[in-house]
């Protein structure tokens, strides 16, 4: 893989025409929000980095780096016009791959400066308020490392939304169902702190396996090596028991403050809703280690999807789901889990056994990631591309049959954000079995499907001769 | 003599979103004194002088956005902070 950092990505993205300097001067609010939506709505959206951000000097602003199929091509390094499918089963091929232990390097320009006193995140980074009614500015596409505190073996690399509320201080948004929330449970049962490192600025398969539903113990500096088909390149943390990556641009150091809640938020997340205002857990900054100037401080616009946060989750979502869905269930076949965070998710299944389809949609609830999110579930036969939602909606539409492949699960765990939650944080799980029945179940009726002349190929070629012709 | 007259001043910046006069400043920028930052002490929001009217005005800002005493301890907490272990 060639990409040591975000640098050296960011190279590569204007290589290909896919990134954009912006010169002109903008101000933090809201023309850097307002960019990034725009970028990412932009098909084969480029990559934007903004080099004169008003009130500041040598700091940079990298936004929608994911932000296309494009660019999530270049990452794994493929051409840039591989198509979808090809990035899922390449994606899935790397995983076979996982763990590559990572490498601990001893020098890195993350170690240029250290700061430990007079911090301030306003002077270091140009934070912006991402959406209009965001609480403040937030870092939302940075990479928590922490570790659990019975289990110090046990690290974990997750990317968690960041409030900053003052030069030294951070909100944490810690899910329950998140692996901090994990290590700050049992870190607030002791009283005692949770340390954290907070990496700034990173490898682009960083970030994209921070984002993975990876399962407690598994470590995501292997899955990195595993992606990349490189080891990671990790390094020691100045004031903190952490590793973080190397090849960020910076890292704030510091601790969750034991059994502290305070005003979070909102927050314009995933379901293109601003979440609830609660109490949530704090984070006091205590070191800044960071290259030298100019920084790229690289953030995420999260809205109403499609946008960056789609790209950067959705994929990897999918695969994460496919390769624990399989381990479980052979018969799975591909996994589409990339609408709103997988609250919808399909699978595609060969039968196994009469009512096989529930089972499967069971096995996908029992995953790290189905503890919330999926929470519209259609299962389909192998034939069926879960992608193309023009064949699922034909197999729900004449193999579905409501009165008996219709499950509904009530008050199950929900993330706090999907705003249909009644109250937040608590839904009903629908199950679509759309999956053909099989004996001893009642076979459909009539169960001739018509299949394409077999000349229709050759007709297909012909007709876009045709249409070449006249285009050109 | 001077902290008097900075945190008098401080006092009558009122907090756009929870009306509390707990506003201060908490940084400028760092190139031209382009903008400054301030802070609610209150509900931690953050804004900055060159944003909207919208953001920075009380009177104008959203009613569905504002905060009050009663929202804020009506809050759930995420996560829910456990009981301590005994040793």
């Amino acid at each position: 893989m060639p990409f040591k950092d975000l640098r050296e990505f960011l190279k590569r993205l204007e290589s290909e025409g896919q990134l954009l300097h912006i010169e002109k001067e903008v101000l933090p609010e809201p023309d850097l929000g307002a960019a990034a939506y725009a970028a990412g709505k932009t098909p084969g959206g480029p990559a934007l980095v903004f080099e004169n951000i008003r009130g500041y000097d040598q700091k940079r602003v990298a936004l929608n780096v994911h932000g296309s199929w494009e660019n999530y091509a270049l990452m794994l390094d493929l051409p840039k016009n591989t198509p979808l499918p090809h990035l899922f089963q390449e994606l899935a091929r790397r995983w076979d791959r996982f763990p590559i232990s990572p490498v601990v390097v001893r020098k890195a320009p993350l170690k240029e400066t250290l700061i430990t006193e007079d911090i301030n995140i306003f002077r270091e980074l140009p934070v912006f308020r991402v959406n209009e009614y965001d609480g403040g500015p937030y870092l939302s596409k940075a990479v928590v490392a922490s570790k659990d505190p019975e289990d110090p073996k046990n690290q974990n690399l997750g990317i968690y939304r960041l409030q900053v509320k003052d030069k030294d201080r951070l909100g944490i948004q810690a899910s329950a169902q998140h692996d901090i929330a994990v290590q700050l449970r049992k870190a607030e049962e002791m009283n005692q702190p949770l340390p954290v490192a907070i990496a700034i600025g990173n490898d682009p398969v960083v970030t994209l396996v921070g984002g993975m539903p990876l399962k407690y113990d598994e470590d995501e500096y292997e899955m990195v090596g595993a992606i990349k088909g490189a080891p990671a390149e990790i390094i020691r943390a100045e004031t903190v028991d952490l590793m973080v990556p190397a090849g960020a641009e910076m890292v704030l150091e510091g601790e969750i403050v034991p059994r502290k809640r305070s005003v979070e938020g909102p927050f314009a997340e995933f379901p293109g809703f601003y979440s609830s205002t609660m109490r949530q857990a704090e984070i006091k900054i205590k070191a800044i280690s960071r290259r030298k100037d100019p920084i790229i401080f690289e953030n995420l616009y999260i809205g109403k999807p499609w946008n960056e946060q789609d790209y950067l989750l959705g994929l990897v979502t999918s695969v994460t789901l496919y390769k624990q869905l399989k381990a479980m269930a052979p018969e799975v076949v591909s996994v589409n889990a990339m609408y709103c965070h997988g609250q919808g998710t399909i699978v595609s299944t060969k039968p196994r056994i009469a009512g096989f389809g529930k089972i499967v949609a069971a096995k996908l609830l029992a995953t790290p990631h189905g503890l919330v999110y999926p929470k519209v579930i259609i299962i389909v036969d192998e034939d069926i591309d879960p992608f193309n939602l023009n064949e699922v909606m034909w197999a729900l539409l004449t193999r579905f049959r409501a009165d008996r492949d219709l499950v509904l699960i009530p008050n199950t765990p929900a993330s706090t954000l999907d705003p249909a939650g009644h109250p937040r944080g608590l839904t009903t799980r629908m199950i679509m079995d759309a999956t053909k029945p099989v004996p001893p179940d009642i076979p459909l009726e009539g169960l001739s499907v018509v299949t394409p002349p077999p000349e229709a190929s050759e007709w297909m070629e012909e007709l876009s001769r045709q249409i070449g012709k006249t285009r050109t | 003599m001077e902290g008097y007259l900075i945190r008098k001043q401080e006092k009558k910046m009122f907090c756009p979103r929870c009306d509390k006069d707990e506003g201060i400043k908490c940084a400028d920028a760092p190139k031209d004194h382009s903008w400054e930052l301030y802070r609610c002490r209150y509900c931690d929001f953050v804004w900055r002088s060159t944003e909207k009217e919208s953001i920075k005005n009380r009177e104008l800002y959203d009613p569905i956005f504002k905060l009050n005493e009663e929202k804020i301890r009506e809050m759930g907490e995420k996560p829910a902070i456990p009981p301590l272990k005994t040793k």
